[in-house]
């Protein structure tokens, strides 16, 4: 990105005229595996984990890609989507089609008022807070038993198979679910990098100074891309929930599901509307295949030694990720 | 009369635990202060520190004599972090520096896992299971050594820093890489050197830590929002301002044990983190950064 976007945009062409077809393929074939011979349940419950993994990616790129922002406390709202559906559902019989949205709405305004409070500061002190709002999060669910279910997490009531309350027995359904989500994010993200609002993100993230000098309103345009991201991932959580059926403290407000959340757009790209679909994919093979490994081996823990020497490589020696690594070409 | 005696309790019990608080977070300060590294991994070499006398107590010698051997090792280890690492990111705490951080942190959290397994695992001193009672007031020996090393240690590196020709060197380069280099001083070794330094005081308050508070591969990354706080509320950079900041968490930490829930005893330690970035990201003793 050269650091003149502020003053000299790059000409945008619009997200349709650049429309190719190789990205359809991998599109169908994920459409077409329900139906496909020879796939099995293993098989389409992996592809959804990827679908959901790409999806919570795609919302993380928004702050972190786009704007520049490192957010460690994207947990909180993963929780938040989750939590909230779940409590009002079990407790309330709302069905999740209302209760995502609000959920969507809280993770908002949690955003609004940890945005507020830490956005004028230096991006450290930004990383740091929202370190400090996860653990937070962390220890308020595991304390308040009746509301959470505690360390034991909580578990959505299952009704059997069912539009109304988003529930399947096969998995299925979700991947069509986590289909659209995908595009549905991917689309959002080309939109945002070619209109003006991501145009004034990139130029914050690359030169505050110049950014406002140029009349770029920097701190609005960080909580809103903040706002905005959380909504994302709120929304991604109400899929993460309704599919795994249950969420405790650790996989919600942990700092490894935090850390978890950045892969795919680190590995894929930072900032680009490709990248985290295909880091996404990438961490999921190459998890499947140290899960597999690890087990053979009677050793826990390698995934995440894993996913931690990933996180290294690629942030040493190809900060770019997949994309960038493309591109050079 | 019967509410002073808790209260007193608290403010000395939170006293204990927070010199040695103060202890892993002057480490911390020192890499961000000196480089402006965030070294999310600070943490996880007070881990070690702590398996380093569980090691030792396995031997059948005594956790607290082999503390200058971990703080050569951590040394050692964190000499070779920065020239893997960390090199590359001086004077400027990027997302790139934080992320390197927190996957380096990663790793060294899985190796410990699978060296030592996930059990939770101690290692008593001659002082553990010996409590001093003072009127109406009940510590632990163990702690009460803990923080006096910690005392002893934070007095150390603030003379060090303020003493010493190599302090002089380390404050110069901090204020000014490149001034520093033209009168003639290599950045590169007292960056090393300070390093080494900071995370060779991860290992001693991790070794004094592990003779009253029992460890497993998970607590690195459970005592780094302590550091993170002590340092931010006591200022970035600043010595004792991070050591003051830790013993205030340690006693913010007793007061909600016992007002609120001890399961919550962090939570308004994360409140307080949130006020101080809002409203006074320099802390109360912190450098006035850029």
């Amino acid at each position: 990105m050269p650091t003149g976007a502020a003053i000299a945009p790059r000409p945008f062409a619009p997200p349709r005229a650049r429309l190719r077809v190789w990205p359809l393929i991998p599109l169908l074939l994920v459409a077409l595996l329900p139906v496909l011979p020879g796939v099995n349940n293993y098989i389409l419950a992996v592809t959804v984990r990827a679908l959901i993994f790409i999806a919570l990616g795609q919302a993380w790129n928004i702050v972190a890609g786009i704007g520049g922002l490192l957010s460690l406390g994207h947990g909180v709202f993963l929780g938040l989507g989750c939590y909230v559906t779940g409590i009002l559902f079990n407790d309330l019989g709302v069905p999740p089609w209302l209760g995502v949205p609000a959920g969507m709405v809280v993770a908002c305004l949690v955003a609004l008022v940890m945005g507020g409070m830490t956005l004028r500061m230096r991006g450290v002190f930004f990383a740091l807070a929202t370190v400090a709002v996860s653990l937070a999060c962390d220890q308020l669910a595991r304390h308040y038993v009746d509301l959470t279910g505690g360390d034991n997490g909580l578990a959505l009531t299952f009704l059997g198979t069912s539009l109304w309350a988003m529930q399947s027995r096969s998995p299925a359904p979700f991947v069509y679910a986590g289909l659209v989500f995908v595009v549905a994010f991917y689309w959002i993200t080309r939109f945002i990098l070619a209109s003006r609002f991501g145009l004034e993100m990139r130029a914050v993230r690359d030169d505050e100074v110049a950014a406002a000098a140029s009349g770029v309103r920097v701190f609005r345009t960080k909580l809103l891309g903040f706002m905005i991201s959380a909504a994302m991932t709120a929304l991604a959580g109400g899929l993460y929930m309704q599919y795994y059926q249950a969420i405790d403290p650790e996989s919600a407000f942990g700092l490894g599901q935090a850390i978890q959340l950045q892969l795919p757009a680190l590995i894929g790209g930072l900032g680009t509307a490709a990248g985290p679909i295909l880091g996404g994919a990438l961490m999921t093979v190459l998890s499947e295949a140290t899960n597999w490994g690890s087990t053979k081996l009677g050793l826990v823990g390698v995934d995440i030694l894993v996913y931690g020497l990933v996180l290294l490589l690629v942030v040493l020696w190809a900060p770019g990720g997949i994309v960038g690594m493309l591109r050079r070409r | 009369m019967d509410l002073l005696v808790p209260i007193a309790q608290a403010l000395l019990s939170g006293v204990l635990v927070g010199g040695v608080y103060g202890l892993l977070s002057i480490g911390f300060s020192l890499a961000f202060g000196v480089m402006r590294i965030v070294n999310f991994a600070h943490g996880d070499l007070v881990m070690y520190g702590m398996y380093a006398g569980v090691v030792s107590a396995g031997l059948g010698i005594d956790p607290l004599t082999i503390i200058p051997i971990s703080f050569l090792l951590m040394a050692l280890l964190g000499a070779a972090q920065y020239m893997l690492v960390f090199r590359r990111f001086v004077g400027r705490a990027t997302l790139q520096q934080l992320l390197a951080a927190i996957g380096l942190g990663l790793v060294l959290q899985m190796l410990a896992q699978i060296v030592f397994g996930a059990d939770t695992r101690s290692a008593p001193s001659m002082f553990s299971m010996r409590f001093v009672t003072i009127g109406p007031l009940f510590v632990s020996a163990a702690q009460v050594v803990a923080c006096a090393i910690a005392v002893l240690a934070t007095i150390g590196v603030e003379l060090l820093l303020l003493r010493t020709r190599w302090g002089k060197a380390v404050r110069a380069v901090a204020d000014d890489i490149e001034t520093a280099e033209i009168v003639g001083l290599s950045s590169q070794a007292i960056n090393i050197s300070a390093f080494a330094l900071a995370c060779g005081l991860a290992g001693i308050a991790g070794t004094v830590m592990v003779t009253y508070y029992p460890t497993d591969p998970s607590k690195g990354l459970l005592l780094m929002p302590i550091a993170i706080i002590a340092t931010t509320i006591g200022g970035l950079g600043s010595i004792r301002g991070s050591f003051l900041g830790g013993v205030f968490c340690g006693v913010v930490q007793q007061f909600t044990a016992m007002l609120w829930s001890s399961a919550l005893q962090d939570v308004p330690l994360y409140i307080l983190l949130l006020f101080f970035i809002a409203y006074r990201p320099t802390g109360m003793f912190g450098l006035r950064t850029e």
